[in-house]
């Protein structure tokens, strides 16, 4: 809201410039943005909360400075000089919906069409309101500078000289001041004649009864418009406007009577025109004044300090507030304030917020991370530790790419942002590649902690999962190295790692079930852990690579964590060092290229008996002199005895066994 | 073989002489063995002869002598052990040189990542508050109307509503994407009706319809909360204050300045001295000195209403119970922390970006 500080002064005799009273302004509650310097005057960008509407106008700032400043408010000047036949047989108000307007004030004035006075043009164009005529420009002058919107009607243009309050009619037709033909429905509060909508209630005149040039009598209205009523009936119209943006809010139900004073006596001043003898004030539910108690004990207990109680008295009255012994009469242009925390805010905002001195409120407990925002910290730092960069993708996607209709948005920003993510690598980890490929970066490796979603009754299902994606070289570029491109075992190595810093049984990998079919069959397993399914890695299937140009071997992973990091791992068991050194020994095996070494490594466990404590596949080679379909396959095998030094007999024994097994299983063992 | 005295002391000269050319010339052990073998050799060496030579002189005499040449003789040892150090250590210092580098050529770096600089910083904020005592709450970011809205005084229709232009659920209009962490208080009153202590913070992802430089439709926010006996406006001052010197520095005064949330009352923001001009007006202050920061208040009592509602008995009673809460923005603080000017980088995953991030 712009505010003329001369303006403010013919209400306030403040003494402060401009910056003081900006950031007294701002420390009070009324935010100033900016201040616009004019000769020997400023304009104030003050961003005034919703709850204030009294403050939308110079009165309601003046008075905040007054309380500021410890100077009076100026009495308003509304003396009235009314000539003429009394208003009332000029006009007839008749409020048919109570509960859209509880009040309805009007004057009937004769008027002199004409152009406003310099000065008058100047304030209204000063603050962002373009002149019309000294009656249009006399209602916004008003509004602005008292908060109460009114209307000018022509009154010898309003058939029957009745203005009705009323809801429309289903599918009524209205052409407002703004040139568009609406088409409203039942929810939508008019001004009416007998015959027909005039006017939008609390929020826009209507066109055919809009004062010109030509109009000579003019029926004021000023009135206090439902909050809900015209907040619902602006809605279903699409409109917002300065009146409906202060009823919305609650404007004062006092309002129309000072305003329409006001008005009246500025009209006379410039003399463009008179007044008519008496207020037409219908006022079918007036409300009572609310009051609320307010002790002193419990302003100390929510401020944190000691407001005397003539500070307090001096706030609350500047402030338009009754205080008596017992409790604090409200003023009826603060309807936001109803119960004893309101009045405490009031105080505490004019006392000084920055005067409450600081204090830390002693801890009873101690803080603490729960155990699934350790877990993801841990992983994060394995993952970052083994060169991966962390990202964050927007949870909306387009579209779900695995055939559910998934958690789609009522309203979304874009098509592309129209449903929640239900996976992480895609498209979100795809896009991030795709993005850093077409600016010419080729490596890269990156992971994202985030969640999925997916319907369900009530709330949907947030999964929090784990993804990672790698492409281009799995070292860094060194003129001592030749590069080496990534493949599957360095994804599957990030989520071995994961898995061991977390705690974890050791994950399974599984090709024969069905997989995205973004991935390559052959290059592309279910993660397991402790047999059940918990997510999926692979290297993309070369169409989705070539459709997407991906030019290199990309990897993906995602696992599902719910589950897995709930609960805080148990500390680890201390194994006593083993007295001795183990044995080790290596047997190479030719065996067919389907055999897999998860089957080999558990036939070797089962044969070598207790003393075998791992077991490695160290080396593997196919391709000649290895006959084609076969491979060849070194598994390393050590012995220990946490006790004793084991003999090299005993360790040959169980070799034997190994061996004998792997034959039985039909492979043939190399070297013998 | 009758030498004189002179004669012998000028073979001993000339020898001597002879010695100190061959050991100049001897550059590694094989060279060094050869002038040893010529000179002290036990069948052939110089010296080794004229050894034998003395059989022909006095007793006294040749007494004399022998003491000469074995004097010589050690001389000469000397000589050529000083000799072999120093051609050693020659050798040694060669095949160091040999075995150099250019130091200056790039060394080979462990691949390093790097943590996205949101989550950083709202890791170090974590920090800060567990620090003080705080429990780490997480909340859906799918919520309904009531814990986004309705518990924290937001009836349907009120007019704050409007400030936060929020995303809805397709086919369930009661669902929506939390436009605030502060949902977060109300599941975990709600969830642990048994006061008087509360201490939370509750970090994570909040969605608006907004998209410009300086709005992304996602963001992130943390949401405290404390409850308890006595909790006073000074103690939001307070704990306000101690995080924001702990997370920018002790040199940055804070301010506060009276606002309006439905859910808080009073309610005020906290601006810091402007990080970039230290206060004297930049762009990124808009001239004013100051950057906002965050939002907070006093719980208001309608929302521990609201709770006691919910949970069908009154656990936070608002006569025995205050309370105060804040809000800020991760994406906010993390922009403010490190100069950036555009929230959209975030999310895009670009690595020349996140890159930039120790």
């Amino acid at each position: 809201m712009k505010l003329l500080l001369s303006w403010l002064k013919e209400h306030v005799d403040f003494t402060v410039d401009a910056d003081e009273l900006a950031a007294a302004l701002t420390e009070v509650g009324l935010a100033v943005d900016g201040i616009e310097r004019r000769e020997a005057d400023a304009i104030l960008d003050i961003d005034v909360t919703t709850n204030r509407v009294d403050c939308m106008n110079v009165r309601g700032v003046a008075r905040e400075v007054s309380v500021i400043c410890g100077v009076p408010l100026k009495p308003l000047e509304t003396a009235l000089v009314e000539t003429g036949s009394p208003a009332s047989e000029a006009l007839k108000v008749t409020i048919e919906a109570p509960e859209l307007c509880p009040r309805f004030c009007a004057r009937v004035l004769d008027v002199r069409m004409a152009p406003s006075p310099p000065w008058l043009r100047e304030r209204l164009e000063a603050v962002g309101v373009r002149p019309i005529s000294n009656v249009v420009d006399l209602t916004n002058y008003v509004m602005l500078e008292l908060g109460q919107p009114s209307h000018a009607f022509d009154l010898e243009r309003v058939p029957g000289a009745e203005l009705r309050v009323r809801w429309a009619s289903e599918g009524e037709k209205l052409t407002t001041l703004d040139g568009v033909e609406r088409t409203l429905t039942g929810r939508v509060g008019v001004v009416a004649s007998p015959s027909q909508a005039l006017a939008l209630a609390g929020i826009m005149g209507g066109a055919s009864s809009e004062v010109g040039d030509d109009t000579r009598l003019v029926a004021l209205e000023a009135a206090y418009w439902d909050p809900l009523a015209t907040r619902r009936s602006a809605r279903s119209l699409g409109m917002h406007t300065e009146a409906s943006h202060r009823f919305e809010r609650g404007a004062d139900p006092e309002g129309p009577v000072a305003a329409t004073a006001r008005l009246g006596h500025l009209l006379h001043k410039l003399g463009a025109g008179s007044v008519r003898p008496g207020l037409i004030d219908v006022h079918p539910a007036p409300r009572p004044r609310t009051s609320a108690p307010l002790r002193s004990s419990r302003a100390r207990l929510v401020l944190g300090v000691e407001v005397p109680d003539a500070r307090t008295y001096a706030i609350l009255s500047g402030l338009g507030f009754g205080v008596g012994s017992q409790s604090v009469e409200v003023p009826s242009w603060r309807g936001d304030v109803t119960r004893e925390i309101d009045l405490i805010e009031e105080v505490g905002r004019h006392f000084g917020v920055n005067r409450v001195p600081s204090t830390v409120p002693p801890s009873r407990r101690p803080g603490v991370l729960r155990p699934a925002q350790l877990a993801e910290r841990r992983m994060r730092d394995v993952l970052v530790g083994a060169g991966l960069a962390e990202v964050v993708g927007y949870s909306f996607v387009s579209r779900l790419l695995d055939g559910n209709v998934g958690v789609r948005l009522a309203n979304p920003l874009a098509e592309d942002q129209a449903v929640l993510r239900s996976s992480l690598v895609q498209p979100g980890l795809f896009e991030a590649l795709q993005g850093n490929l077409s600016h010419g970066r080729r490596d890269v490796a990156i992971f994202e902690l985030g969640r999925v979603f997916a319907p369900r009754p009530g709330l949907p299902h947030e999964q929090p999962r784990l993804a990672l994606l790698l492409a281009g070289g799995a070292r860094a570029r060194h003129w001592s190295q030749t590069p080496r491109p990534y493949d599957f075992f360095d994804a599957r190595g990030l989520l071995e790692l994961v898995a061991a810093a977390l705690g974890w049984e050791e994950l399974t990998f599984r090709s024969d079930v069905s997989l995205p079919s973004f991935l390559h069959p052959g290059r592309a397993a279910e993660v397991q852990h402790r047999g059940a399914a918990i997510g999926w890695l692979g290297a993309v299937h070369p169409e989705f690579a070539q459709a997407s140009e991906l030019r290199d071997e990309t990897l993906v992973a995602e696992l599902g964590l719910d589950g897995l990091i709930e609960e805080a791992p148990k500390a680890e068991r201390f194994q006593p060092l083993p007295r001795q050194p183990g044995i080790s020994r290596d047997v190479s095996v030719l065996c067919e290229r389907g055999m897999l070494a998860r089957d080999i490594e558990s036939w070797v466990r089962e044969a070598a008996g207790p003393l075998l404590c791992e077991v490695v596949a160290s080396d593997r080679y196919e391709g000649p002199p290895i006959p084609e379909g076969k491979l060849s396959l070194t598994l390393t095998l050590r012995y220990q005895d946490p006790e004793r030094t084991l003999v090299s007999e005993e360790v040959q024994a169980s070799v034997s066994d190994v061996v004998a097994a792997l034959r039985a299983r039909g492979a043939q063992i190399r070297g013998e | 073989m009758a030498d004189s005295l002179d004669d012998r002391k000028a073979r001993v000269r000339v020898l001597q002489a002879e010695f100190e050319a061959a050991l100049r010339a001897a550059v590694d052990a094989s060279g060094l063995q050869s002038v040893r073998d010529r000179f002290l050799g036990r069948r052939s060496g110089a010296v080794t002869a004229l050894l034998k030579s003395l059989g022909s002189l006095a007793d006294e005499a040749r007494r004399e002598a022998g003491r000469e040449l074995n004097q010589l003789k050690d001389e000469l040892e000397a000589r050529l052990e000083a000799t072999r150090a120093s051609i050693e250590s020659r050798v040694g210092r060669d095949r160091l040189a040999r075995q150099s580098l250019d130091v200056t050529l790039p060394g080979r770096r462990p691949a390093r990542g790097r943590r996205h600089p949101l989550v950083a910083t709202r890791e170090a904020l974590e920090d800060i508050f567990v620090a003080m005592g705080y429990e780490v709450y997480d909340g859906p970011e799918v919520e309904d109307d009531f814990h986004c809205f309705e518990a924290l005084n937001m009836p349907p229709e009120h007019p704050a509503r409007d400030m936060q232009d929020t995303f809805y659920v397709e086919g369930r209009s009661d669902l929506l994407l939390r436009t605030h962490t502060s949902s977060g208080q109300i599941r975990y009153m709600l969830e642990n009706p048994h006061p008087p202590e509360v201490r939370i913070i509750c970090p994570g992802k909040v969605y608006r319809r907004d998209n410009d430089i300086t709005h992304s439709p996602m963001f992130q926010q943390i949401e405290g909360l404390v409850v308890g006996p006595g909790i006073s406006l000074g103690d939001l001052k307070g704990t306000i204050e101690a995080f924001l010197h702990r997370l920018f520095g002790p040199q940055y005064p804070v301010r506060f300045r009276a606002s309006y949330f439905p859910y808080t009352e009073p309610s005020v923001e906290a601006d810091l001295a402007c990080i970039v001009c230290e206060g004297k007006g930049c762009r990124v202050c808009k001239q004013t000195g100051w950057i906002e920061i965050l939002g907070s208040g006093m719980v208001d009592p309608a929302v521990f209403e609201a709770i006691n509602k919910r949970l069908g008995r009154v656990v936070y009673d608002p006569e025995q119970v205050t309370g105060f809460a804040f809000g800020l923005g991760i994406d906010r603080v993390a922009m403010i922390r490190h100069g950036i000017d555009d929230i959209r980088l975030f999310y895009g995953g670009d690595l020349r970006f996140l890159e930039q991030f120790r």
